[in-house]
């Protein structure tokens, strides 16, 4: 089976500096695909690469067979490749149930005109928009909160908020930056098992870039490692976690760091 | 060539003044000083007062222009820009702000100082005349020395004095600077009133050679705002450079199309728009985005 | 309330001028609504003199020297608007803050120099002796009267200008609850995650901005109709920044805000009048002590978050 994305060589520069020299790995569709490396090694950059919100200074991402790197960024998310954001990003004075509902925008079937006279079509859209939201919600356990704002809540909640965003547009390819980050242990947990029931239950391959080792190793089916630019390596949790560059980039944070 | 080269100087020296002060605010509160034009023109009339009206020492004059708008400028901002920016959730509240003290000032300017255009005697009469190649009046060679000198002497002050540094602090990152121990509500008053001198001191220096009158604050904020972009806004060599290239830009046009008069100034604002349009951080901003 | 109410005090008071004063703060709302519209994605427009000077000489112009009727040119105008608002856009818009709004105040000056300069605006002299809106008929049965016709243009006028500013309101508000509106929304508070769900962020803030300069075009050309005259100083920067104002009076999270802020400013404004020389300072002072007390517009005090759901 020909993989869902493909990352070909991608490189990018900035003047002197290179954030990422040729980096190349596929996607499986389906699969839990974590990507980690020590501070500076370029995950982020990759990841705005390939959700074109940077564009590449040489390489390309494939998906689906389509070229989508170097595109507009709503475009990409409209072909299905959506990205959530490292920072805590939301829509600050939206109640997180409207916030879910905007997400939906790219569902709609009628046209901006058909909105604002209040087609019928507009109409059904709508309705079907509250429906999905209220659905998504209760899926992603955040059914209480639903009509708190967006600024009110912790930490922990506008993780899950970015995804349930991110979800909603029904994508394909689901890009995670940091979903795990200054959460504690069981938190961590909920978000793993939340990530998890996404892939299963809603056929959405995941990507992700974290720091959390045990997080990862948890809940990944293939990992990348970069450092300084480079991927270093690719493989299975098990095979990740006894490659010796791998120990090698992480000198310093062994033992509980990385869970070996 | 000499000639435009002059003017250029000289009008760049003074414009740098002007853009100076407003960088620094902007630098300061993230805020346009709408009313900056206003505080040119009031140290333009309170030098008229002082010197043109009531005969006292030159010198003295410009003193007492600096002092009211340094006093003016600390009030506003510890009464009217502090609470507002503190108490609003949007940021165009203080524009807003800024703009209402804007009207405000022109309003005081007219009950105070009425509306007509003011003048002051020559402070050094003759004309340098190099060959008729370029030809300045003294009085203006004076004023641009001076405009020079107080630039220095505000780079000088940013750079090697604590309240300077303080203020570059302040600048940079407000919260850094409170942790490092800067009294961010004092130096921000201390900003603005020193910006507000600056604004004042270039009025009393030009009242010498060009007047003032009420009409010209609006013009003024304008173009001082334009230079500010141009150069790169809350950057202070940026603010110089806008300066002297608005200068040039002005002195070179008004050689070049004075029959056309009024294209002068549409050229400057569309290369302007142009410019900024292409770069928005000015020549020496940060790259912003 | 709007189209009884007031001719009837009018009429009692006799206070005649204010069918100007209130048929401008109808006109000007149209205006403040766009700017409004502009901030609602999330930029800072202080050139909507602009597009109001542009609007006022392209009526002017298509019924002084091409003979159409106004009613014609009126939407003429605001569609010109919209398109030299779209061309200027295209680059600008993607700026933010300060620099957007330093370009368009910019704005505003340029297309002052440009009036002056062209040979079709007349220069300095402008365009005056604009004769007044005729008549509608269709198929010969009259549908708006001549205004040349009547005794009473104060009153055809302001009527004139009262429905146009209300189906301008409407058509925000419906906007607003429209799900454009929810996209602006998403814009205003977060362009870089409304682009990673989907939104065409250029696309929307271009038709945003081609809107808002429309209703400027139209304000515009309905003020140079009732001044029957169009001057390059007819809309200068101060306008541009008083049609901001007028917007961050009112209330930016609201939709009639503008329209209550233009109310308050321009009728404030007229009604100080009466102060002589003292009538700016009364009105600076007013303005001054509302910001510092009300920094989010005065209809914060009535909703705590009104009608942009």
């Amino acid at each position: 089976m020909s993989p869902l994305l493909q990352v070909k060589n991608v490189t990018k520069k900035y003047g002197g500096l290179t954030a990422n020299n040729a980096i190349s790995f596929d996607v499986a569709e389906n699969e839990i695909l974590s990507v980690i490396g020590p501070n500076g090694a370029g995950k982020s950059t990759l990841f705005k690469m390939i959700a074109s919100f940077t564009p590449t200074t040489s390489g390309e991402v494939i998906y689906r067979g389509e070229r989508i790197s170097n595109l507009k960024p709503h475009i990409v998310a409209r072909k299905g490749v959506v990205r959530t954001f490292q920072e805590t990003t939301i829509f600050k004075s939206m109640t997180v149930r409207e916030s879910v509902v905007v997400a939906q925008h790219l569902r709609a079937k009628a046209s901006l005109a058909g909105y604002f006279w209040g087609s019928k079509t507009a109409k059904e859209d709508v309705a079907a928009f509250g429906k999905y939201a209220d659905e998504l919600l209760e899926f992603l356990g955040m059914w209480d909160i639903r009509n708190e704002q967006a600024s009110n809540l912790p930490q922990g909640s506008l993780r899950a908020l970015g995804i349930a965003i991110g979800l909603a547009t029904d994508p394909k390819v689901l890009l995670l930056d940091e979903p795990f980050a200054g959460m504690n242990h069981d938190e961590t947990m909920n978000m793993v098992d939340l990530v998890r029931s996404v892939r299963d239950e809603r056929d959405v391959t995941v990507m992700l870039v974290e720091h959390d080792m045990p997080a990862v190793m948890n809940i990944s089916d293939r990992i990348v490692v970069l450092n300084f630019g480079e991927k270093i390596a690719e493989g299975t949790p098990s095979e990740i976690q006894n490659n010796e560059k791998v120990i090698e980039a992480y000198l310093g944070s062994v033992d509980d760091e990385i869970g070996m | 060539m000499e000639q435009i080269l002059a003017n250029g100087v000289y009008l760049g020296s003074q414009y740098a003044m002007i853009a100076l002060g407003l960088t620094l605010i902007f630098a300061l509160m993230n805020v346009l000083n709408f009313a900056h034009g206003q505080m040119y023109v009031i140290g333009g009339f309170v030098t008229y007062t002082f010197y043109g009206h009531w005969g006292v020492p030159f010198v003295l004059a410009l003193v007492m222009s600096c002092v009211t708008l340094a006093i003016l400028g600390a009030l506003i901002e510890r009464y009217l820009f502090a609470p507002v920016i503190k108490g609003s959730s949007r940021e165009e509240s203080t524009m807003l702000l800024a703009a209402g003290i804007a009207f405000f000032l022109d309003a005081v300017i007219l009950l105070v100082f009425g509306e007509k255009q003011r003048g002051v005697p020559k402070i050094v009469d003759g004309v340098f005349n190099w060959d008729f190649r370029l030809i300045m009046p003294y009085d203006r060679i004076l004023i641009c020395v001076l405009a020079i000198l107080s630039i220095i002497a505000f780079i000088a002050l940013m750079q090697y004095t604590k309240t300077g540094r303080a203020l570059r602090a302040l600048a940079q990152d407000r919260t850094a600077a409170q942790l490092m121990g800067v009294n961010v509500d004092r130096y921000s008053m201390i900003g603005f009133a020193l910006g507000a001198m600056l604004a004042g001191l270039v009025g009393g220096l030009l009242v010498t050679i060009t007047g003032v009158n009420l009409g010209m604050g609006g013009a003024t904020s304008i173009k001082a705002f334009m230079m500010v972009m141009i150069g790169g806004a809350g950057v202070i060599s940026g603010a110089i450079w806008g300066g002297i290239i608005l200068g040039f830009m002005e002195a070179i046009g008004l050689a070049l199309l004075y029959q056309y008069g009024d294209i002068t100034y549409l050229v400057i604002f569309v290369s302007l728009m142009i410019f900024l349009a292409v770069r928005p951080q000015g020549l020496m901003g940060k790259p912003w985005g | 309330m709007i189209f009884i109410g007031v001719p009837f005090a009018i009429g009692v008071t006799g206070r005649w001028d204010f069918y100007f004063t209130l048929t401008s703060v109808a006109l000007l709302a149209i205006a403040s609504a766009g700017v409004w519209l502009t901030f609602y994605i999330g930029r800072i427009n202080i050139g909507q003199g602009a597009f109001a000077l542009i609007g006022a000489y392209v009526s002017a112009i298509l019924v002084v020297k091409v003979g159409w009727s106004f009613w014609i040119s009126l939407p003429a105008a605001g569609l010109f608007a919209a398109v030299v608002a779209i061309l200027i856009g295209l680059p600008i818009l993607r700026l933010r803050g300060v620099y957007f709004a330093m370009i368009t105040l910019v704005l505003t000056q340029v297309v002052t120099l440009t009036a002056l300069a062209l040979p079709i605006t007349n220069g300095a002299r402008g365009i005056s002796n604009i004769p007044l809106p005729s008549g509608i008929s269709v198929f010969g049965i009259p549908i708006l009267p001549d205004f040349a016709a009547m005794e009473s243009t104060k009153l055809a006028f302001y009527y004139t200008a009262c429905i146009i500013m209300l189906l301008t309101y409407a058509a925000l508000y419906r906007l607003v609850n429209s799900r454009l509106g929810h996209l602006c929304r998403s814009m205003q508070q977060n362009e870089e995650l409304a682009s990673s769900i989907g939104v065409n962020i250029s696309y929307i803030r271009i038709v945003i901005f081609a809107i808002s300069s429309f209703f400027g075009g139209l304000g515009g050309a309905m003020f140079g109709s009732i001044a029957q005259s169009v001057y390059p100083s007819s809309f200068q920067v101060a306008d541009s920044v008083n049609f901001m104002l007028n917007c961050f009076l009112g209330g930016l999270g609201y939709v009639f805000g503008p329209m209550l802020g233009t109310l308050v400013l321009y009728f404030g404004w007229d009604l100080l009048f009466e102060f002589g020389k003292y009538q700016m300072l009364i009105y600076s002072t007013i303005l001054i002590i509302i910001i510092r007390f009300l920094p989010n517009g005065l209809l914060s005090i009535r909703f705590s978050k009104g009608g942009d759901k």
